[in-house]
């Protein structure tokens, strides 16, 4: 979808990709504890996702690359700062991997996990 | 206990006692004002994710909420203080440091909870309980942060909780993990070793205990730590243009102590004989640095002298020295200056003769800048924020520096183009079609054509083993960049050369400009040009003095 002219031919960085990237970023970012599917009604088994692309989506039109993000967050964590991280997080991993400026990051908040030992005490 | 809180805040040491919420509050302040203290060293440390500064400054705002928080507490129960404070964390955290040290409280006060007063057994199940919340708060968590020193201190912790019941005593051996964690933290994660910095989460983490000792010491809180740099880091180019009047001699002593060195004490030794100090160690040497009044000159050696072997000295005139910083100054080059409505161009250089060169062609600001020391977007923005032109033309002459540069937009409701140079060659063909009274879109448009009109060679020396683009390069060999690419390896600096102008067709160019580092003399670079010339005779040949690091020359083929 990214697509680049070079000397020796073009390179196309696919949606997925990026996604990926995005994926192990979000995955290392402090607070988040997974991914949801941005769509609720694909029911409660489906929250967590393993795959990268559900719970991230990316959009890439003419230069100007937008991510959304919809995550689980850690119940007990300033929402806030964790979302700002994060955002800023993968910002800078995608940047860095694709050499594409990105243009936006917007975090979903789409649930909190609460721990026994909150559950609990 | 009124008393013992009363010793606290005067700062006595600890003699045991009961430990209630407020006394409890009391060491976490004296951790909060350590911290404070410290905040510029760990800021400095900030590399990772995005290379802010602003960890300390974080943890900070966190632990005064924190703080804040307890101090509406009732009473005396440690419980009800620790909640409060955990809590005030919790809202008042700041930044990704800030957000885990509040999980690093909420699992402290987990563990208090329903505990009236603070025992060794109740502080070692905190440390626990923080590091398991601390860890439970990410799906993967990356080691050498401050998570690593949460988790030291806990096994630290555990270890010697059922060994004494004395609170001091234990405290110090958790600080002392905390410490030894930090330390550690470059061998866990590759991106601080390259930055040559530890983790700043976990230094933070370790000033908000060691504060708390040094509280419960009866030590002052005020001066900041100082920083001990490994040899190679100590920047002397910048210490010795900042001469204070009365401080005539610079003093470098290289010694090895007898024995362990007190720094605290050898720093304040230092403090009381002159200013600019400097001390730094690499493998059991140290080397001090200092700058002194005259009658001063000769104590910082007679004081290394008495705590350990001399191996070098080296005293220096600073007053001469400054003769000689004004008398190069005078050699300065002239920027142009931008008349309103004009176009402005704004360039990276990474050194005195390139910036020269782009000076020449009719820069109006130059950022300094290159392949390790990537300038801000910040920095990018106040080069051309208060010139008279709206509209702006940026160079960034390095791959790296080329998004930093186009972040720049977001900062500025100036007009601006960034023309994506990724090499010192590629900015200066662009800069040649500039012209600061043309149109501005077709200005762009000719600078960026003009860049793919230069091929550029970069000559730098391996700093490590690795492969490449299937190159094999080891450590300290010369290698070629051709466009940026890596394209041999060669055993010497002609050598590479010679390889590099064979492999970029040279023959089929008609000049070469040759930009010499510095770290080459005139009358290498000549040599080596000279050699070229034997080979290809046909080509001009012109040696420009570069001044840039790093790089041993920068080829520009035309």
């Amino acid at each position: 979808m990214s697509k680049d002219s070079l000397p020796y031919g073009s390179t196309h960085i696919s949606p997925r990709a990026i996604a990926t990237i995005a994926y192990n970023a979000t995955m290392e970012s402090y607070g988040v504890v997974g991914l949801a599917s941005k769509n609720l009604l694909d029911g409660i088994a489906n929250v967590l996702v393993k795959d990268p692309t559900h719970g991230i989506d990316i959009h890439f039109d003419t230069n100007r690359l937008d991510i959304d993000l919809y995550i689980i967050i850690e119940y007990g964590t300033r929402i806030k700062s964790v979302a700002a991280s994060v955002a800023k997080t993968v910002q800078y991993h995608v940047e860095k991997a694709v050499g594409l400026p990105v243009n936006t990051v917007n975090v979903h908040v789409q649930g909190l996990r609460i721990n026994e030992e909150d559950a609990h005490g | 206990m009124a008393d013992a809180g009363q010793k606290a805040r005067e700062g006595a040491e600890y003699a045991g006692g009961p430990v209630g919420g407020r006394i409890f509050i009391e060491w976490m302040s004296a951790g909060l004002a350590w911290l404070k203290t410290n905040c510029d060293i760990v800021n400095s440390l900030n590399v990772f994710p995005v290379p802010d500064g602003d960890t300390g400054t974080n943890m900070l705002l966190t632990m005064q909420a924190a703080v804040f928080e307890a101090g509406q507490t009732e009473g005396e129960d440690l419980s009800d203080f620790v909640q409060a404070f955990a809590q005030g964390a919790l809202m008042g955290a700041r930044g990704n440091s800030g957000v885990i040290l509040s999980q690093i409280w909420r699992g402290f006060a987990r563990a208090v909870e329903g505990h009236a007063e603070l025992t060794v057994p109740v502080l070692a199940k905190a440390f626990s309980e923080a590091r398991d919340t601390a860890y439970r708060g990410v799906v993967r968590p990356v080691e050498g942060t401050i998570l690593t020193v949460a988790k030291d201190m806990a096994e630290t912790a555990e270890k010697f909780s059922g060994e004494t019941d004395d609170l001091l005593h234990f405290l110090e051996h958790v600080v002392e993990a905390a410490n030894a964690s930090v330390q550690r933290t470059p061998d866990l994660l590759p991106v601080l070793k390259d930055a040559g910095v530890v983790d700043s989460g976990g230094k933070g983490l370790f000033y908000i205990f060691d504060g708390a000792l040094r509280h419960l010491r009866g030590e002052s809180l005020d001066e900041a730590d100082f920083e001990v740099r490994s040899l190679v880091d100590m920047d002397f180019e910048s210490v010795m243009e900042e001469v204070e009047e009365g401080q005539d001699y610079e003093v470098i002593v290289d010694f090895k102590p007898n024995g362990g060195l007190d720094l605290q004490k050898f720093y304040s030794d230092l403090e009381a004989m002159g200013t600019s100090i400097q001390v730094g160690e690499g493998s059991g040497m140290y080397r001090m640095h200092i700058h002194v009044p005259t009658e001063n000159r000769y104590l910082p050696i007679d004081y290394a002298m008495e705590i350990g072997t001399i191996t070098k000295v080296h005293i220096e005139n600073l007053m001469a020295q400054m003769d000689e910083i004004e008398a190069r100054a005078k050699d300065h080059f002239k920027l142009a200056v931008v008349e309103p409505g004009q176009i402005a161009a704004v360039t990276v250089s990474p050194g005195r003769g390139i910036s020269k060169v782009f000076a020449s062609l009719g820069v109006h600001a130059i950022v300094g800048g290159g392949q390790t020391m990537n300038p801000s977007t910040k920095e990018i923005v106040e080069a051309f924020e208060d010139m008279t032109a709206d509209r702006i033309i940026v160079l960034p002459n390095n791959k790296n520096i080329i998004m930093a540069a186009e972040a720049a937009q977001e900062l500025t409701v100036k007009k601006l183009a960034v023309i994506p140079s990724r090499t010192i060659p590629q900015g200066l063909a662009a800069m040649l079609s500039f012209d600061p009274d043309g149109d501005f879109e077709q200005i762009v448009a000719a600078m960026q054509r003009a860049i793919s009109e230069v091929e550029t060679g970069e000559i730098t020396t391996a700093v490590r083993s690795v492969e490449i683009d299937g190159v094999r390069v080891e450590e300290g060999q010369i290698i070629a960049l051709h466009n940026g690419k890596l394209v041999l390896a060669a055993g010497d600096l002609l050598e590479g050369c010679l390889a590099f102008l064979e492999h970029a067709d040279a023959d089929e160019f008609e000049l070469i400009t040759m930009f010499y580092g510095e770290d080459v003399t005139r009358e290498e670079a000549d040599e080596v040009a000279g050699k070229i010339q034997e080979r290809y005779p046909d080509l001009e040949i012109e040696v420009q003095d570069g001044g840039q690091s790093h790089y041993q020359f920068i080829f520009s083929i035309e």
